[in-house]
């Protein structure tokens, strides 16, 4: 797939991009990590609609375009919205795309980001659709491997990332496995019976040549990953509360256990993390969650330049 | 048997549309679909057929449905075929097309795609010709087409 130019394009889904389209942003992330730009987005204003709460991403996209010299706008409780009086979503955006210049929302419904950048004519980044993307979580989740790992992107070693936990509805894995299967790359899988990755996903990522296997354990995938993305575990998803404990006692990394650990692993999480990752991982060399969410930054700085036409 | 003595399961018409070969559940939905109130039509359901063995037939009298009207077929009723009559002769008669997108025809069945809580149209775009396979473009589930009800 040929690089699409960035300027005015859509932050939708990751399928949406293609191998140069995720290199074009990794380089853009880095040089304005290493070369901070605070007047870049001068004069520019950002709306972020959140319908639906996200301290995390509004904050990370909000420091972002700060840093980059822009402005901010928009609401993150949708009862104070004309949408909660029944406003349909499709005017919304046509009101907000007067003001704004770009549009940055998270909404409950999946595929309402696609439809908003259908109606609108300023870009729309996509900040979570429901149970379905979450791309700029994936691009800093590249971005954070790639910054560890730079064979990622040359490609002289086969990298092995490991998925755990909820494989089945946790939208991050199925998109950063989407990403990586641009790379050169092993998968492994962990997960409880019940929450295993789709298999539409799996197939889409071996038909692009990436090796799949389940292994049986944390513990097996901690000796032979470089990378262990770790996801929490829904207590909504267990009908019976007593197996939640025990998987729950089950998907856990602690310490102890990264005794037996491949030196160069790297632990990621989206975060919030609940219980399935000690605290005292943190003190560990292979902690780097908090390191990952930093990344949101550069990251974000990137595809908002990008989309303004500023890069 | 000769032709003269071949007994017609559904009315002939002269000048209009068959859609022949409809899995038989389907039939009722292809006639909600695609005839208007006041259009004549004869219906046929749960014939003998020697291909599909139970199959619908929808004639639709005095009007020529365009192959963009008729793409929804495609999805609803997979392999169904689509005659043009004039004076109560075939001149075209094809397997209904699978067009790229399926725009409007049929609701997400994901109880949370955004298509089904705001007013706007469906579009569901072909990833796999046999058997069928379709993804919702908003929501990105991909569905067969049995798991999917005509709006």
């Amino acid at each position: 797939m040929r690089p699409v130019a960035f300027a005015g394009r859509n932050i939708i889904s990751i399928a949406d991009f293609g191998h140069a389209d995720l290199i074009a942003v990794l380089d853009a992330a880095a040089a304005l990590e290493r070369e901070p730009r605070p007047r870049l987005c001068d004069g520019r204003l950002m709306a972020t609609l959140f319908f639906e709460p996200s301290t995390r991403t509004r904050l990370s996209f909000e420091a972002a375009m700060h840093k980059l010299g822009g402005s901010v706008i928009g609401f993150s409780d949708v009862a104070s919205t004309s949408a909660k009086k029944g406003e349909s979503l499709a005017d919304t955006i046509r009101m907000v795309e007067q003001y704004a210049d770009v549009v940055v929302m998270r909404h409950p419904r999946d595929g309402s980001a696609r439809l908003a950048s259908e109606v609108s004519r300023v870009p729309i980044i996509n900040g979570g659709d429901g149970s379905n993307q979450h791309p700029t979580q994936t691009f800093i989740d590249l971005y954070t491997i790639a910054k560890l790992f730079p064979e990622l992107r040359d490609g002289t070693r086969e990298l092995t990332v490991a998925f755990a936990g909820d494989l089945r509805y946790g939208r991050t894995v199925h998109s950063l496995l989407a990403a990586l299967a641009h790379f050169r790359c092993r998968v492994l899988t962990v997960a409880p019976r019940g929450l295993e990755m789709p298999e539409q996903h799996l197939a889409h990522a071996r038909e692009a040549g990436v090796r799949i296997d389940a292994v049986p354990s944390l513990t097996d995938a901690i000796r032979a990953a470089d990378v262990l993305y770790m996801t929490r575990l829904q207590e909504e998803r267990f009908p019976d509360p007593l197996e939640f404990g025990h998987i729950k006692a089950t998907y856990r990394v602690d310490a102890a256990m990264l005794a037996g650990a491949n030196p160069r692993l790297r632990i990621l999480h989206p975060l919030p993390r609940v219980n399935e990752i000690a605290t005292d991982v943190d003190r560990t060399p292979h902690a780097h969650y908090f390191a990952q969410a930093g990344n949101g930054i550069p990251v974000r700085q990137a595809l908002l330049a990008m989309v303004l036409g500023k890069t | 048997m000769p032709d003269s003595h071949k007994v017609r399961q559904v009315e002939a018409i002269a000048n209009g549309t068959v859609i022949d070969h409809i899995p038989s559940a389907a039939t009722m939905i292809v006639v909600s679909m695609l005839a208007n109130d006041d259009d004549e039509v004869f219906i046929g359901q749960n014939l003998r057929s020697a291909r599909v063995g139970r199959k619908g037939v929808v004639k639709i009298a005095g009007r020529e449905l365009s192959d963009r009207e008729a793409s929804s077929l495609a999805l609803i009723a997979p392999g169904a075929s689509l005659s043009i009559i004039r004076d109560y002769k075939v001149v075209a008669k094809h397997v209904v097309p699978v067009p790229e997108v399926f725009e409007d025809v049929a609701r997400c069945a994901n109880p949370n795609c955004v298509t089904n809580h705001e007013q706007w149209p469906t579009k569901f775009e072909v990833v796999g010709q046999q058997p069928l396979r379709v993804r919702c473009r908003y929501c990105e589930r991909g569905f067969a087409p049995g798991e999917l009800e005509p709006t």
